[in-house]
Protein backbone atom coordinates (compact mmCIF):
# COMPACT_ATOMS: atom_id res chain seq x y z
CA UNK A 1 0.00 0.00 0.00
CA UNK A 2 1.12 3.58 -1.08
CA UNK A 3 1.94 5.82 2.41
CA UNK A 4 0.59 9.63 2.22
CA UNK A 5 4.06 10.77 2.11
CA UNK A 6 4.90 8.28 -1.21
CA UNK A 7 1.14 9.69 -2.85
CA UNK A 8 2.62 13.05 -1.60
CA UNK A 9 5.58 13.02 -3.93
CA UNK A 10 4.25 11.21 -6.53
CA UNK A 11 2.12 14.09 -6.90
CA UNK A 12 4.34 16.60 -6.81
CA UNK A 13 6.46 14.70 -9.59
CA UNK A 14 3.58 14.57 -11.85
CA UNK A 15 3.00 18.57 -11.21
CA UNK A 16 6.52 19.41 -11.99
CA UNK A 17 6.77 16.56 -14.67
CA UNK A 18 8.22 19.20 -16.77
CA UNK A 19 11.08 20.31 -14.61
CA UNK A 20 12.52 15.99 -14.06
CA UNK A 21 15.87 15.46 -16.02
CA UNK A 22 14.22 12.04 -16.79
CA UNK A 23 11.57 13.60 -18.33
CA UNK A 24 13.07 16.15 -20.52
CA UNK A 25 16.39 13.83 -21.21
CA UNK A 26 13.07 11.38 -22.67
CA UNK A 27 11.34 13.92 -24.65
CA UNK A 28 14.90 15.12 -26.01
CA UNK A 29 15.58 11.91 -27.01
CA UNK A 30 11.58 11.51 -29.20
CA UNK A 31 12.07 14.87 -30.56
CA UNK A 32 15.59 15.20 -30.97
CA UNK A 33 15.04 15.58 -35.27
CA UNK A 34 12.90 18.08 -34.61
CA UNK A 35 14.54 19.81 -31.94
CA UNK A 36 17.49 20.31 -33.31
CA UNK A 37 16.02 21.78 -36.94
CA UNK A 38 13.80 24.19 -34.72
CA UNK A 39 16.30 26.85 -34.41
CA UNK A 40 15.57 30.07 -32.04
CA UNK A 41 15.83 31.62 -35.96
CA UNK A 42 13.68 29.21 -37.33
CA UNK A 43 11.01 29.22 -34.31
CA UNK A 44 10.45 32.99 -35.30
CA UNK A 45 10.73 32.66 -38.66
CA UNK A 46 7.89 30.36 -38.59
CA UNK A 47 5.84 32.41 -36.23
CA UNK A 48 7.10 35.38 -38.48
CA UNK A 49 5.25 33.77 -41.64
CA UNK A 50 2.32 33.02 -39.63
CA UNK A 51 1.73 36.55 -38.26
CA UNK A 52 1.32 37.34 -42.26
CA UNK A 53 -2.13 35.53 -41.95
CA UNK A 54 -2.59 37.40 -38.99
CA UNK A 55 -2.06 40.74 -40.62
CA UNK A 56 -5.01 40.32 -42.77
CA UNK A 57 -7.34 38.30 -40.44
CA UNK A 58 -6.84 40.48 -37.72
CA UNK A 59 -7.83 43.69 -38.69
CA UNK A 60 -10.90 41.94 -41.05
CA UNK A 61 -12.15 40.80 -37.50
CA UNK A 62 -11.63 44.01 -35.78
CA UNK A 63 -13.46 46.51 -38.42
CA UNK A 64 -16.06 43.92 -38.92
CA UNK A 65 -18.76 45.69 -37.13
CA UNK A 66 -18.46 48.91 -38.26
CA UNK A 67 -17.26 48.41 -42.10
CA UNK A 68 -19.35 46.65 -44.60
CA UNK A 69 -16.79 43.94 -45.86
CA UNK A 70 -18.81 43.60 -48.75
CA UNK A 71 -16.61 46.55 -50.00
CA UNK A 72 -13.38 44.62 -50.01
CA UNK A 73 -11.17 47.97 -50.89
CA UNK A 74 -11.79 49.83 -48.15
CA UNK A 75 -11.10 46.52 -45.53
CA UNK A 76 -7.72 46.26 -48.00
CA UNK A 77 -7.07 49.87 -47.37
CA UNK A 78 -7.63 49.22 -43.48
CA UNK A 79 -5.40 46.01 -43.71
CA UNK A 80 -2.16 47.74 -45.71
CA UNK A 81 -2.90 51.13 -43.63
CA UNK A 82 -2.62 48.95 -40.45
CA UNK A 83 0.94 47.51 -41.73
CA UNK A 84 2.07 50.83 -43.05
CA UNK A 85 1.40 52.04 -39.11
CA UNK A 86 3.10 49.52 -37.90
CA UNK A 87 6.51 49.28 -40.63
CA UNK A 88 6.92 53.43 -39.69
CA UNK A 89 6.49 52.19 -35.53
CA UNK A 90 9.39 50.00 -36.62
CA UNK A 91 11.73 52.54 -38.45
CA UNK A 92 10.87 55.31 -35.61
CA UNK A 93 11.90 52.53 -33.29
CA UNK A 94 14.85 51.63 -35.15
CA UNK A 95 16.16 55.70 -35.42
CA UNK A 96 14.96 55.98 -32.10
CA UNK A 97 17.72 58.43 -30.96
CA UNK A 98 17.47 60.82 -34.14
CA UNK A 99 13.85 61.37 -33.67
CA UNK A 100 12.73 64.73 -32.65
CA UNK A 101 13.20 65.29 -28.55
CA UNK A 102 9.66 66.01 -27.89
CA UNK A 103 8.82 62.58 -29.32
CA UNK A 104 11.62 60.90 -27.53
CA UNK A 105 10.55 62.07 -23.99
CA UNK A 106 7.02 60.40 -24.75
CA UNK A 107 6.82 58.25 -27.40
CA UNK A 108 4.03 56.16 -25.98
CA UNK A 109 1.58 59.50 -25.41
CA UNK A 110 2.94 60.05 -28.73
CA UNK A 111 1.69 57.13 -30.57
CA UNK A 112 -1.63 57.64 -28.56
CA UNK A 113 -2.18 61.00 -28.83
CA UNK A 114 -1.85 60.24 -33.05
CA UNK A 115 -4.10 57.71 -32.97
CA UNK A 116 -6.86 59.97 -31.00
CA UNK A 117 -5.97 62.04 -33.89
CA UNK A 118 -8.13 59.25 -36.01
CA UNK A 119 -10.46 59.21 -33.75
CA UNK A 120 -11.52 62.86 -34.01
CA UNK A 121 -10.95 62.58 -37.45
CA UNK A 122 -13.67 59.97 -37.81
CA UNK A 123 -15.94 61.96 -35.05
CA UNK A 124 -15.98 65.07 -37.77
CA UNK A 125 -15.96 63.43 -41.00
CA UNK A 126 -19.45 63.84 -42.62
CA UNK A 127 -21.14 60.86 -42.44
CA UNK A 128 -21.94 58.96 -46.32
CA UNK A 129 -20.04 57.05 -48.36
CA UNK A 130 -16.62 58.14 -49.16
CA UNK A 131 -13.19 56.31 -49.07
CA UNK A 132 -12.53 58.89 -45.40
CA UNK A 133 -15.88 57.91 -44.14
CA UNK A 134 -14.87 54.06 -44.87
CA UNK A 135 -11.73 53.63 -44.00
CA UNK A 136 -11.68 55.61 -40.46
CA UNK A 137 -14.10 53.35 -38.70
CA UNK A 138 -11.99 50.88 -39.50
CA UNK A 139 -8.76 52.24 -38.30
CA UNK A 140 -10.17 53.11 -35.12
CA UNK A 141 -11.38 49.35 -34.70
CA UNK A 142 -8.42 48.05 -35.35
CA UNK A 143 -5.55 49.89 -34.03
CA UNK A 144 -6.27 49.31 -30.04
CA UNK A 145 -4.84 46.11 -30.72
CA UNK A 146 -1.82 47.36 -32.44
CA UNK A 147 -1.55 50.42 -29.86
CA UNK A 148 0.09 48.50 -27.03
CA UNK A 149 2.05 46.29 -29.20
CA UNK A 150 3.54 49.26 -30.86
CA UNK A 151 4.09 50.59 -27.58
CA UNK A 152 6.38 47.75 -26.53
CA UNK A 153 8.21 48.27 -29.80
CA UNK A 154 8.85 52.24 -28.97
CA UNK A 155 10.18 50.70 -25.75
CA UNK A 156 12.45 48.95 -27.11
CA UNK A 157 13.72 51.23 -29.22
CA UNK A 158 13.69 53.71 -26.30
CA UNK A 159 16.21 51.52 -24.26
CA UNK A 160 18.32 50.69 -26.96
CA UNK A 161 17.43 46.96 -27.62
CA UNK A 162 16.06 46.95 -31.25
CA UNK A 163 20.11 46.26 -32.44
CA UNK A 164 20.03 42.57 -33.48
CA UNK A 165 16.74 42.23 -34.25
CA UNK A 166 14.87 42.11 -37.69
CA UNK A 167 11.38 43.17 -38.90
CA UNK A 168 10.39 39.69 -39.00
CA UNK A 169 11.33 39.54 -34.86
CA UNK A 170 8.77 42.08 -34.35
CA UNK A 171 6.32 40.95 -36.43
CA UNK A 172 5.77 37.97 -34.30
CA UNK A 173 4.39 39.71 -31.27
CA UNK A 174 2.33 43.01 -33.53
CA UNK A 175 0.47 40.18 -35.22
CA UNK A 176 0.55 37.07 -33.07
CA UNK A 177 -0.25 33.97 -34.63
CA UNK A 178 -0.79 31.99 -31.32
CA UNK A 179 -3.79 34.57 -30.76
CA UNK A 180 -4.69 36.76 -28.06
CA UNK A 181 -6.41 40.38 -27.22
CA UNK A 182 -5.01 43.80 -27.01
CA UNK A 183 -3.00 42.60 -24.20
CA UNK A 184 0.64 41.50 -25.74
CA UNK A 185 1.27 37.83 -23.63
CA UNK A 186 4.56 37.92 -23.75
CA UNK A 187 4.85 41.70 -23.90
CA UNK A 188 7.37 42.49 -26.85
CA UNK A 189 10.74 41.04 -27.90
CA UNK A 190 12.82 42.12 -25.17
CA UNK A 191 10.96 40.41 -22.92
CA UNK A 192 10.49 36.87 -25.89
CA UNK A 193 14.16 37.54 -26.18
CA UNK A 194 15.35 36.91 -23.01
CA UNK A 195 13.30 33.99 -22.12
CA UNK A 196 13.92 32.61 -25.83
CA UNK A 197 15.59 28.60 -25.60
CA UNK A 198 18.87 28.86 -26.78
CA UNK A 199 19.97 25.26 -26.69
CA UNK A 200 18.30 21.61 -27.31
CA UNK A 201 17.68 21.02 -23.41
CA UNK A 202 16.06 24.67 -22.59
CA UNK A 203 13.71 24.09 -25.76
CA UNK A 204 12.34 20.71 -24.42
CA UNK A 205 12.23 21.99 -21.07
CA UNK A 206 9.81 24.93 -22.51
CA UNK A 207 8.07 22.46 -24.74
CA UNK A 208 7.39 20.66 -21.71
CA UNK A 209 5.99 23.02 -19.62
CA UNK A 210 3.73 24.54 -22.79
CA UNK A 211 2.20 21.37 -23.15
CA UNK A 212 1.37 21.54 -19.10
CA UNK A 213 0.13 23.99 -19.83
CA UNK A 214 -2.39 22.96 -22.62
CA UNK A 215 -3.39 20.22 -20.17
CA UNK A 216 -4.06 22.70 -17.44
CA UNK A 217 -5.98 24.66 -20.08
CA UNK A 218 -8.26 21.90 -21.61
CA UNK A 219 -9.13 20.71 -17.53
CA UNK A 220 -9.75 24.13 -16.34
CA UNK A 221 -12.14 24.17 -19.74
CA UNK A 222 -13.85 21.31 -18.51
CA UNK A 223 -14.20 22.61 -15.02
CA UNK A 224 -16.01 25.71 -16.65
CA UNK A 225 -18.63 23.08 -18.47
CA UNK A 226 -18.75 21.33 -15.54
CA UNK A 227 -19.46 24.51 -13.05
CA UNK A 228 -22.06 25.58 -15.62
CA UNK A 229 -23.87 22.23 -15.01
CA UNK A 230 -23.63 21.64 -11.92
CA UNK A 231 -23.61 25.45 -10.38
CA UNK A 232 -25.81 26.92 -12.82
CA UNK A 233 -28.20 24.41 -14.38
CA UNK A 234 -27.50 25.55 -17.77
CA UNK A 235 -28.92 23.26 -20.57
CA UNK A 236 -26.66 21.19 -22.04
CA UNK A 237 -23.95 21.71 -20.12
CA UNK A 238 -22.72 18.02 -18.51
CA UNK A 239 -24.13 16.92 -15.08
CA UNK A 240 -27.53 19.73 -15.71
CA UNK A 241 -29.69 17.83 -14.27
CA UNK A 242 -28.23 17.91 -10.96
CA UNK A 243 -27.43 21.38 -10.86
CA UNK A 244 -28.11 24.04 -7.83
CA UNK A 245 -29.59 26.21 -10.90
CA UNK A 246 -27.83 29.12 -9.54
CA UNK A 247 -27.82 32.43 -11.58
CA UNK A 248 -25.31 34.05 -13.20
CA UNK A 249 -24.30 37.39 -11.28
CA UNK A 250 -25.08 38.84 -14.71
CA UNK A 251 -28.77 37.56 -14.69
CA UNK A 252 -29.25 38.45 -11.43
CA UNK A 253 -27.84 42.09 -11.21
CA UNK A 254 -31.11 43.53 -12.64
CA UNK A 255 -33.29 42.23 -10.12
CA UNK A 256 -30.77 44.36 -7.88
CA UNK A 257 -32.09 44.53 -4.10
CA UNK A 258 -34.66 42.20 -4.42
CA UNK A 259 -32.20 38.79 -5.24
CA UNK A 260 -32.22 36.52 -2.35
CA UNK A 261 -29.36 37.06 0.16
CA UNK A 262 -27.60 33.88 -0.06
CA UNK A 263 -28.17 33.14 -3.84
CA UNK A 264 -26.70 36.65 -4.64
CA UNK A 265 -23.56 36.10 -2.76
CA UNK A 266 -22.86 32.23 -3.96
CA UNK A 267 -23.34 34.01 -7.36
CA UNK A 268 -21.26 36.78 -6.39
CA UNK A 269 -18.33 34.11 -5.79
CA UNK A 270 -18.99 31.95 -8.77
CA UNK A 271 -18.83 35.07 -10.88
CA UNK A 272 -15.11 35.49 -9.13
CA UNK A 273 -14.54 31.76 -10.14
CA UNK A 274 -15.69 31.15 -13.31
CA UNK A 275 -14.16 35.03 -14.32
CA UNK A 276 -10.61 33.36 -13.31
CA UNK A 277 -11.15 30.10 -15.01
CA UNK A 278 -11.48 31.71 -18.31
CA UNK A 279 -8.78 33.68 -18.12
CA UNK A 280 -6.91 31.21 -17.18
CA UNK A 281 -8.11 28.89 -20.03
CA UNK A 282 -7.49 31.95 -22.68
CA UNK A 283 -4.11 32.71 -21.31
CA UNK A 284 -2.23 28.99 -20.43
CA UNK A 285 -3.28 28.10 -24.63
CA UNK A 286 -1.85 31.25 -25.93
CA UNK A 287 1.62 31.10 -23.26
CA UNK A 288 1.05 27.10 -23.88
CA UNK A 289 1.76 27.46 -27.48
CA UNK A 290 4.57 30.28 -27.55
CA UNK A 291 6.25 27.78 -24.86
CA UNK A 292 6.27 25.31 -27.72
CA UNK A 293 8.14 28.10 -29.80
CA UNK A 294 10.77 28.17 -27.29
CA UNK A 295 9.28 31.31 -25.66
CA UNK A 296 9.52 30.08 -21.83
CA UNK A 297 7.48 32.91 -20.50
CA UNK A 298 5.55 33.31 -17.14
CA UNK A 299 2.02 32.03 -17.35
CA UNK A 300 -0.72 34.72 -17.69
CA UNK A 301 -2.81 33.29 -14.58
CA UNK A 302 -0.86 31.86 -11.77
CA UNK A 303 -3.27 30.49 -9.05
CA UNK A 304 -4.26 33.48 -7.90
CA UNK A 305 -7.40 32.20 -5.64
CA UNK A 306 -4.60 31.13 -3.51
CA UNK A 307 -3.77 34.78 -3.28
CA UNK A 308 -3.00 35.91 0.28
CA UNK A 309 -3.26 39.75 -0.51
CA UNK A 310 -4.93 41.98 -3.04
CA UNK A 311 -1.54 43.09 -4.46
CA UNK A 312 -0.92 39.52 -5.23
CA UNK A 313 -3.97 38.39 -6.26
CA UNK A 314 -3.48 41.85 -9.02
CA UNK A 315 -0.06 40.16 -10.03
CA UNK A 316 -1.08 36.41 -10.94
CA UNK A 317 -4.62 37.08 -11.95
CA UNK A 318 -3.60 38.76 -15.67
CA UNK A 319 -0.09 38.95 -15.52
CA UNK A 320 0.61 40.71 -18.69
CA UNK A 321 -2.23 42.85 -18.36
CA UNK A 322 -0.59 43.87 -15.15
CA UNK A 323 2.71 44.29 -16.15
CA UNK A 324 0.82 46.65 -19.64
CA UNK A 325 -0.46 49.13 -16.57
CA UNK A 326 3.14 48.34 -14.79
CA UNK A 327 4.80 49.89 -17.75
CA UNK A 328 3.04 52.10 -19.41
CA UNK A 329 1.20 53.87 -16.52
CA UNK A 330 2.40 53.23 -12.84
CA UNK A 331 6.36 53.52 -13.23
CA UNK A 332 6.04 56.51 -15.80
CA UNK A 333 3.74 57.79 -12.86
CA UNK A 334 5.92 56.84 -9.65
CA UNK A 335 9.00 58.16 -11.19
CA UNK A 336 7.77 61.83 -12.33
CA UNK A 337 5.36 62.83 -9.63
CA UNK A 338 5.46 63.26 -5.47
CA UNK A 339 8.50 61.91 -5.42
CA UNK A 340 8.70 63.83 -1.83
CA UNK A 341 5.42 62.05 -0.64
CA UNK A 342 6.35 58.13 -0.39
CA UNK A 343 2.68 57.67 0.04
CA UNK A 344 1.39 59.93 -2.23
CA UNK A 345 3.36 58.99 -4.47
CA UNK A 346 2.59 55.18 -4.55
CA UNK A 347 -1.44 56.28 -4.51
CA UNK A 348 -1.14 58.52 -7.49
CA UNK A 349 0.72 55.21 -9.37
CA UNK A 350 -1.89 53.20 -8.25
CA UNK A 351 -4.51 55.42 -9.23
CA UNK A 352 -2.91 55.86 -13.06
CA UNK A 353 -2.62 52.50 -13.49
CA UNK A 354 -5.17 50.37 -11.53
CA UNK A 355 -7.71 53.14 -11.93
CA UNK A 356 -6.96 55.63 -15.15
CA UNK A 357 -4.98 52.85 -17.42
CA UNK A 358 -7.05 50.24 -16.73
CA UNK A 359 -10.29 52.73 -17.55
CA UNK A 360 -8.55 53.94 -20.70
CA UNK A 361 -7.36 50.16 -21.70
CA UNK A 362 -10.92 49.37 -21.76
CA UNK A 363 -12.54 52.76 -22.71
CA UNK A 364 -10.44 51.70 -26.38
CA UNK A 365 -12.96 48.67 -26.32
CA UNK A 366 -15.89 50.89 -26.64
CA UNK A 367 -16.39 50.35 -30.06
CA UNK A 368 -20.28 52.80 -30.10
CA UNK A 369 -18.45 54.89 -28.65
CA UNK A 370 -14.79 54.98 -30.22
CA UNK A 371 -16.55 55.14 -33.93
CA UNK A 372 -19.56 57.81 -33.11
CA UNK A 373 -18.19 60.11 -29.81
CA UNK A 374 -21.61 59.89 -28.44
CA UNK A 375 -21.47 60.51 -24.74
CA UNK A 376 -24.35 58.67 -24.33
CA UNK A 377 -23.22 55.44 -25.66
CA UNK A 378 -20.49 55.43 -23.26
CA UNK A 379 -21.52 57.30 -19.99
CA UNK A 380 -23.38 53.67 -18.55
CA UNK A 381 -20.11 51.41 -18.99
CA UNK A 382 -18.02 54.67 -17.95
CA UNK A 383 -20.30 55.16 -14.67
CA UNK A 384 -19.36 51.34 -13.79
CA UNK A 385 -16.17 51.14 -14.96
CA UNK A 386 -15.32 53.66 -12.87
CA UNK A 387 -16.21 52.29 -9.54
CA UNK A 388 -14.53 49.81 -10.19
CA UNK A 389 -11.59 50.67 -11.43
CA UNK A 390 -11.17 53.05 -8.56
CA UNK A 391 -12.25 50.43 -5.79
CA UNK A 392 -8.97 48.63 -7.40
CA UNK A 393 -6.64 51.03 -7.42
CA UNK A 394 -7.73 51.50 -3.79
CA UNK A 395 -7.30 48.22 -2.66
CA UNK A 396 -4.10 47.66 -4.81
CA UNK A 397 -2.77 50.28 -3.04
CA UNK A 398 -3.37 50.14 0.66
CA UNK A 399 -2.54 45.93 0.23
CA UNK A 400 0.84 47.48 -1.06
CA UNK A 401 0.62 49.69 2.12
CA UNK A 402 0.53 46.80 4.44
CA UNK A 403 2.81 44.15 2.54
CA UNK A 404 5.42 47.37 3.07
CA UNK A 405 4.64 47.09 6.68
CA UNK A 406 5.07 43.79 6.42
CA UNK A 407 8.40 43.27 4.98
CA UNK A 408 12.06 43.85 6.18
CA UNK A 409 11.30 42.23 9.07
CA UNK A 410 13.44 39.06 9.80
CA UNK A 411 12.20 36.05 8.10
CA UNK A 412 9.22 34.38 10.19
CA UNK A 413 7.41 31.31 10.19
CA UNK A 414 4.66 30.77 7.34
CA UNK A 415 1.52 32.13 8.70
CA UNK A 416 -0.68 29.12 9.98
CA UNK A 417 -3.92 28.01 7.46
CA UNK A 418 -6.56 29.67 9.90
CA UNK A 419 -4.84 32.94 8.80
CA UNK A 420 -4.14 32.40 5.34
CA UNK A 421 -7.38 31.08 4.62
CA UNK A 422 -8.80 34.29 6.82
CA UNK A 423 -6.46 36.09 3.72
CA UNK A 424 -7.83 34.59 1.23
CA UNK A 425 -11.24 34.97 1.93
CA UNK A 426 -11.14 38.50 2.23
CA UNK A 427 -9.18 38.86 -1.00
CA UNK A 428 -11.72 36.16 -2.74
CA UNK A 429 -14.38 39.33 -0.98
CA UNK A 430 -12.99 41.99 -2.66
CA UNK A 431 -12.83 40.95 -5.97
CA UNK A 432 -15.64 39.24 -5.94
CA UNK A 433 -17.41 42.54 -5.13
CA UNK A 434 -15.92 44.84 -7.44
CA UNK A 435 -16.18 42.58 -9.80
CA UNK A 436 -20.25 43.14 -9.67
CA UNK A 437 -18.69 46.87 -10.96
CA UNK A 438 -16.64 45.40 -13.56
CA UNK A 439 -19.27 42.68 -15.05
CA UNK A 440 -20.88 43.07 -18.51
CA UNK A 441 -24.56 42.40 -18.77
CA UNK A 442 -27.12 45.11 -18.94
CA UNK A 443 -27.41 45.43 -15.18
CA UNK A 444 -27.49 50.00 -14.89
CA UNK A 445 -25.51 51.64 -12.21
CA UNK A 446 -28.37 51.96 -10.04
CA UNK A 447 -29.35 48.17 -10.06
CA UNK A 448 -25.83 47.13 -9.01
CA UNK A 449 -26.01 49.66 -6.06
CA UNK A 450 -28.76 48.30 -4.98
CA UNK A 451 -27.70 44.65 -5.70
CA UNK A 452 -24.47 45.93 -3.54
CA UNK A 453 -26.68 47.13 -0.62
CA UNK A 454 -28.65 43.85 -0.98
CA UNK A 455 -25.67 41.77 -0.36
CA UNK A 456 -25.39 43.59 2.98
CA UNK A 457 -29.22 43.47 4.14
CA UNK A 458 -29.18 47.09 2.94
CA UNK A 459 -32.59 47.24 1.56
CA UNK B 1 33.93 50.66 -4.78
CA UNK B 2 31.69 48.18 -6.45
CA UNK B 3 32.43 45.90 -3.70
CA UNK B 4 31.54 48.58 -1.22
CA UNK B 5 28.32 48.83 -3.32
CA UNK B 6 27.48 45.79 -3.38
CA UNK B 7 27.35 45.67 0.28
CA UNK B 8 24.99 48.56 0.71
CA UNK B 9 22.84 46.95 -2.01
CA UNK B 10 22.42 43.92 -0.09
CA UNK B 11 21.99 45.17 3.26
CA UNK B 12 18.97 46.98 1.67
CA UNK B 13 17.72 44.34 -0.15
CA UNK B 14 17.61 42.77 3.70
CA UNK B 15 15.43 45.39 4.47
CA UNK B 16 12.81 45.03 1.65
CA UNK B 17 12.67 40.84 1.65
CA UNK B 18 9.45 39.04 1.79
CA UNK B 19 9.29 37.62 5.36
CA UNK B 20 8.99 33.94 3.89
CA UNK B 21 11.67 34.79 1.04
CA UNK B 22 14.84 35.30 3.26
CA UNK B 23 18.10 37.13 1.54
CA UNK B 24 20.50 34.72 2.58
CA UNK B 25 23.16 33.56 -0.53
CA UNK B 26 22.41 35.59 -3.28
CA UNK B 27 24.58 35.38 -6.18
CA UNK B 28 25.29 38.82 -8.32
CA UNK B 29 23.79 37.25 -11.05
CA UNK B 30 21.38 35.30 -10.06
CA UNK B 31 17.83 36.46 -11.02
CA UNK B 32 15.85 38.00 -7.86
CA UNK B 33 12.57 37.80 -9.52
CA UNK B 34 13.45 33.77 -9.59
CA UNK B 35 14.12 34.17 -6.31
CA UNK B 36 11.38 35.19 -5.40
CA UNK B 37 13.00 38.04 -3.74
CA UNK B 38 11.61 40.67 -6.35
CA UNK B 39 7.99 41.65 -7.27
CA UNK B 40 6.74 44.80 -8.39
CA UNK B 41 6.31 46.33 -5.00
CA UNK B 42 10.15 45.50 -3.90
CA UNK B 43 10.85 47.07 -7.29
CA UNK B 44 9.18 50.41 -5.93
CA UNK B 45 11.79 49.97 -3.08
CA UNK B 46 14.40 49.71 -4.60
CA UNK B 47 14.32 52.45 -7.21
CA UNK B 48 12.88 54.51 -3.96
CA UNK B 49 16.36 53.32 -2.07
CA UNK B 50 18.44 54.30 -5.42
CA UNK B 51 16.99 57.95 -5.89
CA UNK B 52 17.65 58.47 -2.58
CA UNK B 53 21.07 56.64 -2.20
CA UNK B 54 22.88 57.76 -5.31
CA UNK B 55 20.94 60.25 -6.82
CA UNK B 56 19.62 58.49 -10.13
CA UNK B 57 16.79 60.41 -11.63
CA UNK B 58 14.53 57.50 -12.98
CA UNK B 59 12.42 60.21 -14.30
CA UNK B 60 15.22 61.17 -16.91
CA UNK B 61 16.63 57.94 -17.72
CA UNK B 62 13.53 55.90 -17.87
CA UNK B 63 13.07 52.99 -15.73
CA UNK B 64 13.81 49.20 -17.24
CA UNK B 65 12.65 46.98 -14.88
CA UNK B 66 14.73 44.24 -16.38
CA UNK B 67 17.74 46.17 -15.01
CA UNK B 68 16.89 46.40 -11.48
CA UNK B 69 16.42 42.19 -11.31
CA UNK B 70 20.14 40.58 -10.11
CA UNK B 71 22.23 42.69 -7.94
CA UNK B 72 24.54 42.64 -10.96
CA UNK B 73 22.43 45.00 -13.16
CA UNK B 74 21.50 47.02 -9.98
CA UNK B 75 25.61 47.55 -9.47
CA UNK B 76 25.79 48.06 -13.27
CA UNK B 77 23.24 50.95 -12.70
CA UNK B 78 24.64 52.41 -9.89
CA UNK B 79 27.94 52.40 -11.77
CA UNK B 80 26.84 54.50 -15.03
CA UNK B 81 24.27 56.69 -13.43
CA UNK B 82 25.22 57.80 -10.12
CA UNK B 83 25.78 60.72 -9.33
Amino acid sequence: MTSGPGVAAAARRLRHFHEDPAVIARWQAWTRPLLTRLTPGRRRALLALAALYVVVKRPLKDMAPALDLRSPLSALAVILLCFAIVVAAYVAARRFASLPAVVRARPQIWIHALFWVLVLLGWLAPKGSGVTTLILPGLVLALPFLLWRIGYLLMSGQRGRMAGTRFSDHLLYLYPAYGGTNTPYGKGIDHLGRHEARSDEALARSQLAGLKLLALAWIYDRALELMAGLVHGQPGAPLHAFGLGLPRLEALMPAGAQAPWLVAWAAVYAGLVSDVLKLAVRGHEIVGVLRLFGFNVFRNTYKPLLAPSLVEFWNRYHYYFKELLVEFFFFPTYVRYFRRSPRLRMLAAALAAAGLGNLYYHLLQQDAFMLTGSWAAVQPWLATRSVYCLLLAIGIYVSMRREQRRRGATATAPAGWPIRLRRIAGVWTFFALIGIWGEGGGASFGQRALFVLGLFGLR
Amino acid sequence: MRQRHRERVLEFLRTIQKPDRPLDAVAETDSLVESGLIDSLALLEIVTFLEAQYRIDFAAIGLEPEQLTSVSGILDLIEREAR
